[in-house]
């Protein structure tokens, strides 16, 4: 695919491709890469400076802070990305109803939308939270539950404009079934936008989810999660301010190369995206959408 | 008249969300596994409870009549501020939601003003310098903000401005210089985004055909400046609407860290300690803030561009 | 985008790693604390509702305000607001000679018709202190003079003093705050008779106390106490650097709001004196026994969690020596708790015995012991404001691992666990014995109360016979009898393991170098702030 070369030409997105292909493979494949059990408890070494057994050091419980880190990436990033591919799959399948069949299915779909969208994000998770308990997998239920409207609404806008195609009207006249249309003709069109808006969403994901975790309402003890593991050194901030370091540098690279990508994909696809849409609409979308978007931990 | 018909249609519009809304909140006690009149009296610390106890206060509550009429019961004593006592304090929720929602409105006011002021400033002079060394580096560092967990950031200012240079309270809302650090780290965390939205319309200004005409006929900078400045003006009237409603649900974790009075603070407080009438006359309020202040934003931008009007 | 950029980034985040490193080599105070006359004292949570004669308030904040007929402290029950006292031979009338010349906050006077009508107060909402057995012994009280008052028990009840001498609900408040003749549905205003008075209140933010000047022992020194809301850990550990608290204590609900290391370094910094009291009561973990398809039914399995805590470790590593491993629910200190009782050290072998005796077994190379297809999975509470409960909760959860059993976490603010304890929906919870002045008696009491322990003592075998025996300690006037029963008791539930005792706590406060006269007393609930004086 054409994008796919374009974003090989730029360096630095190869790079951060790369690097969060690695961060994606090392938490699946954590268990080969951990040096020791994650859970491991050596009272012993409490807070033990970072040694050739113990690279960053040991935490409060004396486990080994590099193996919780490696294991932070399931929770952190990984799960994220799950939420984030049901809520994507979720919006994809209602905004292609909508987009392209339009009529009533669409009208009820966008009032539905309107009426999630109307709820904060954050405040949907809390109010989940507060009803089924903190916990990891309440916060990504509260996500998928958030999400799904605001990708439904974008992807209806994209299906939209292709659904009006030449070609897609001729495949029509010439009778080529519906979902055979969507499939062959309208989703390998959108899938780069359909990119370009899970990648923008997929960082502040990141982020939410280790800000609630650092409240403590989200992944509880003994599991390590980024933000737990800053929220745990948050305690000995003063004493050992070390311990925030590799968590939130972790968060920090992360956050930043998938956001780096998703700018290097929109770039990439900038003209088709920007230009093809009405032109107020496009802004009005551009402006409405980047902060609903990018709720920031 | 076209502006007029806008508004009333607007509204129209938000009126049956905010009913919705409401209608979601109400279900969201329903589905607590407790049972309201014995937590009611756990919360009271009744040590010892009867069952006489939870039957008084069951009838008390009148939580033997159908969901239906619950719910439209509820629903009036909401529009009068009505919602319910706390489980844990036993107090008026409103009286602890009140003060806590507008303490949590003044933080977010203050913190859009700083982020509109900031990202109008960096995104007008970068737009300026398109590609110039200054662009390029404020991009850059606001990448790289944007990117970064906000209470790590917080803990970092805290510690530096706090306790090393002791200049500022490290927490609370006491007097002014309370606000500093709690909008330093908000504006940090989203002047980001706004920042790019201004610089990209600023540019999109700069390359408009009247611009480029009236410098190729000599009119002149300042002149050109003027105009551009009144259309930021407009850019950021309308990233003013659209940012409180966003900010105002965003402050929970900022909020906590620097133990400020406002709602984030009592939600999570709240969630804790299962206090469930202030978490759900949490959700409510601030849903129903979100819509108005969604609806004002629309109509203020409908306003400022009437192409906005037509459809919709 | 382009490779500038990318330098850039890498350059700041580089040097923000680096200010980040480099405050680590010195944790210097600020604090002014030196020069103030007054303390500022951290709390988790608000002083909430004031009023004496219910529940929700925080303790050390009505303790300062409100003061009982009588004082428990070390040498036994002495005069607090009555002077002296005389009990009929049949142990059925108190009759109290009140001091004389105490007023209220607002000038109301303190004498017979104002205890009476307290008394009276507390008695109309008697369903709401059914814990306290004296609520249910109370036939009348009278006013036989302008300081002299009666106390008339339908039978005999030897802990009558030491009910009367809690901070709550036999408190006195002016009779001129009291809400349509009483104080159950809300009070007026919060005028005590204690040496300081609640002047501004402003929810979840601060509470000031101020001394009251004409308090009937001498005015306090100490002439403004303010209870400042700020959640535990790092948020309290500024504020006590900055000087913006300089004043924190082990709160009513056994939460420490620094952790043990945070608390040397910063008394190491030369601002800062920490005082601990002696140990004061046993932090256990209660485990329900009357929690329908919970494992934690079985003996076996709460005996086999006893084994798995290592407590010699958490004494050394997490409370860094200051507590001691405890292996009984009341230390032999205690009154009638000098008993001899079968030690459970940390012994993870006998621990696997008795699971696999009881039919808990690890199944093709599992990990978590099952029996019947579930899993031996237990939910254990603890307070999320509190660093050492979590901590411990951690280390106990990965040392029961071993024993096959899965233990789950949750943290809940103090107010949840609470309502989990009185309702029972529980597994187990962290908790604590009530301290000198409540141990034995009331802790023991509170065996029967559904508010408290009901639900974690009923689902025992022998149940019935320890409320029995419970009840009939509480009206036996004989010691030799006492001592006897108390010992069945705790036997009883030694035996059953239905509190897994851990340490030894105490009361820790971290004060102002310069503050003296800083003493304990016999509860952990409260301080006695109008002893203290500033350098």
């Amino acid at each position: 695919m054409k994008i796919v070369t374009r974003i090989g030409k730029d360096k630095l997105a190869a790079v951060c491709l790369l690097f969060i292909a690695a961060i994606l493979v090392t938490g699946v494949f954590a268990p080969l890469f951990a040096p020791h059990a994650p859970e491991e408890v050596h009272m012993e070494l409490r807070f033990a400076a970072s040694s050739w057994e113990y690279w960053l050091g040991n935490d409060h419980l004396g486990r080994c802070i590099l193996s919780r880190l490696i294991y932070g990436i399931r929770p952190s990033v990984l799960w994220v990305l799950v939420a984030l591919s049901i809520s994507v799959a979720i919006g994809t399948t209602l905004g292609f109803i909508a987009g392209y069949f339009r009529g009533k299915a669409d009208a009820i779909l966008m009032r539905v939308c309107d009426i999630m969208l109307s709820f904060p994000g954050y405040v949907m998770t809390l109010a989940v939270i507060g009803i089924l308990g903190a916990g990891l997998e309440n916060i990504l239920i509260a996500f998928v539950l958030m999400k799904w409207a605001w990708f439904a609404r974008i992807i209806r806008t994209s299906v939209m404009q292709y659904t009006d195609t030449e070609y897609v009207k001729f495949a029509k006249a010439i009778g080529v079934s519906n979902i055979n249309i969507m499939i062959k003709h309208i989703l390998p069109v959108s899938l780069p936008d359909i990119a370009v808006i899970s990648s923008s969403s997929f960082g502040s994901m990141i982020l939410q989810i280790s800000g609630f975790s650092f409240l403590g309402l989200g992944i509880q003890a003994p599991h390590a999660e980024w933000g737990m593991m800053l929220n745990e050194a948050r305690a000995v901030m003063f004493s050992r301010p070390e311990l925030m370091l590799a968590p939130g540098i972790a968060i920090i690279l992360v956050v930043s190369a998938i956001n780096f990508l998703s700018d290097a994909l929109q770039i990439a696809l900038d003209p088709k995206l920007m230009t093809s849409r009405h032109k107020w609409q496009g802004k009005a979308i551009a402006l409405a959408s980047k902060p609903h978007g990018k709720e920031v931990a | 008249m076209a502006m007029g018909r806008y508004i009333i249609k607007r509204v129209l519009i938000s009126l049956p969300l905010l009913v919705t809304i409401s209608f979601f909140s109400f279900i969201l006690n329903q589905l607590s596994p407790l049972d309201p009149a014995e937590v009611i009296l756990h919360a009271q610390g009744v040590p010892n409870i009867t069952s006489e106890l939870i039957a008084e206060t069951k009838a008390r509550l009148g939580m033997d009549q159908p969901l239906l009429t619950r719910y439209v019961q509820w629903f009036v004593s909401c529009l009068q501020l009505d919602f319910g006592n706390s489980y844990v304090t036993g107090k008026p929720v409103w009286s602890l939601l009140g003060p806590a929602f507008l303490n949590t409105l003044k933080l977010t006011l203050v913190s859009v003003i700083a982020i509109i002021a900031l990202s109008i400033t960096l995104g007008t002079i970068c737009a300026l310098r398109e590609g110039k060394w200054v662009d390029k580096s404020v991009r850059g560092i606001f990448f790289l903000l944007t990117s970064m967990p906000s209470y790590w950031l917080a803990a970092l200012i805290v510690w530096y401005f706090s306790v090393k240079l002791d200049l500022l309270p490290t927490s609370g809302m006491d007097t002014y210089q309370s606000y500093i650090l709690p909008v330093t780290v908000i504006t940090i965390s989203f002047a980001g985004i706004y920042f790019r939205i201004i610089r990209s319309s600023m540019l999109s200004n700069l390359n408009e055909d009247y611009v480029l005409y009236g410098r190729a006929c000599g009119l002149p900078e300042s002149k050109i400046t003027l105009h551009l400045l009144r259309n930021s003006l407009q850019v950021a009237i309308s990233v003013f609407g659209m940012a409180i409603p966003v900010i105002l649900g965003s402050t929970v974790v900022v909020e906590n860290l620097f133990v400020w009075p406002g709602l984030g603070t009592l939600s999570v407080k709240s969630i804790l300690s299962r206090d469930f009438p202030i978490i759900q006359a949490y959700v409510l309020v601030l849903a129903a803030a979100f819509v108005i202040f969604n609806t004002f934003s629309d109509i203020v931008n409908a306003a400022l561009n009437p192409k906005l009007r037509k459809d919709h | 985008m382009n490779k500038n950029v990318a330098i850039l980034l890498s350059a700041l985040l580089i040097s923000m790693t680096l200010l980040a490193a480099c405050g680590s080599n010195k944790t210097e105070s600020k604090a002014k604390a030196n020069k103030r006359t007054e303390l500022v004292y951290a709390t988790a949570k608000d002083i909430n509702d004031m009023n004496p004669h219910l529940y929700a308030g925080s303790i050390p904040a009505q303790g300062i305000v409100y003061e009982s007929l009588v004082e428990n402290t070390k040498d036994g029950i002495t005069p607090m607001l009555a002077e002296s006292w005389d009990i009929s031979p049949d142990g059925k009338t108190y009759t109290f000679y009140l001091r004389k010349g105490v007023t209220f906050h607002d000038g109301e006077p303190f004498n017979a018709d104002a205890v009476k009508k307290n008394i009276e107060a507390v008695q109309s909402n008697k369903s709401k202190h059914s814990w306290i057995k004296l609520s249910t012994k109370i036939v009348s009280i009278n006013v036989v003079a302008e300081h002299t008052v009666q106390l008339v028990l339908s039978e005999a009840y030897y802990p009558t003093l030491l009910e009367l001498a809690m901070t709550r609900p036999y408190a006195f408040l002016s009779p001129k705050d009291f809400s349509s003749g009483g104080t159950k549905d809300g009070v007026n205003g919060f005028n005590g008779t204690g040496p300081y008075k609640l002047t501004e209140h402003q929810t979840d933010q601060h509470a000031v106390f101020e001394a009251n000047e004409s308090y009937w022992g001498g005015a306090p020194k100490v002439k403004k106490i303010t209870a400042k809301v700020l959640p535990t850990g790092e948020t309290t550990l500024l504020a006590l650097q900055k000087g913006e608290v300089n004043f924190i204590f082990t709160d009513d609900r056994g939460t420490d709001s620094l952790d043990v290391q945070a608390m040397k370094e910063l008394a190491d910094s030369g601002d800062y004196q920490i005082v601990r009291s002696e140990p004061m009561n046993t932090k256990m973990i209660v485990v329900n026994s009357s929690k329908a398809g919970s494992p934690v039914q079985e003996t076996a399995v709460r005996e086999a969690i006893w084994y798995s805590i290592d407590r010699e470790t958490i004494s050394k590593q997490i409370f860094n020596g200051t507590e001691t491993p405890a292996n009984t629910l009341f230390s032999s200190n205690v009154n009638y708790a000098e008993v001899e009782l079968k030690k459970r050290g940390y012994d993870l072998e006998t621990a696997n015995k008795l699971l696999e005796k009881a039919g808990w077994i690890l199944e093709n190379g599992s990990k978590i012991r099952t029996k019947a297809g579930s899993q031996l999975a237990i939910t254990l509470y603890y307070d999320a404001n509190s660093p050492s409960q979590k901590t411990e909760a951690e280390f106990i959860q990965s040392t029961v691992q071993k024993s096959g059993i899965r233990l789950e976490l949750v943290g809940e603010e103090s107010s949840s666990i609470a309502q989990r304890r009185a309702t029972g929906d529980y597994d187990m919870l962290f908790n604590q014995t009530w301290g000198l002045a409540y141990d034995p008696q009331s802790t023991i009491a509170a065996f029967t109360s559904e508010s408290s322990y009901f639900h974690t003592t009923n689902g025992i075998a022998n149940a019935t016979e320890l409320y029995t025996k419970i009840n009939k300690v509480m009206v036996s006037t004989d010691e030799q009898t006492r001592k006897l029963l108390y010992a069945d008791i705790l036997k009883i539930v030694h035996d059953e393991a239905v509190f897994i005792p851990i340490t030894n706590g105490n009361v820790t406060l971290v004060a102002p170098k310069s503050l003296q006269g800083i003493s304990f007393k016999q509860t952990q609930y409260e301080l006695p702030f109008e002893r203290m004086y500033f350098q």
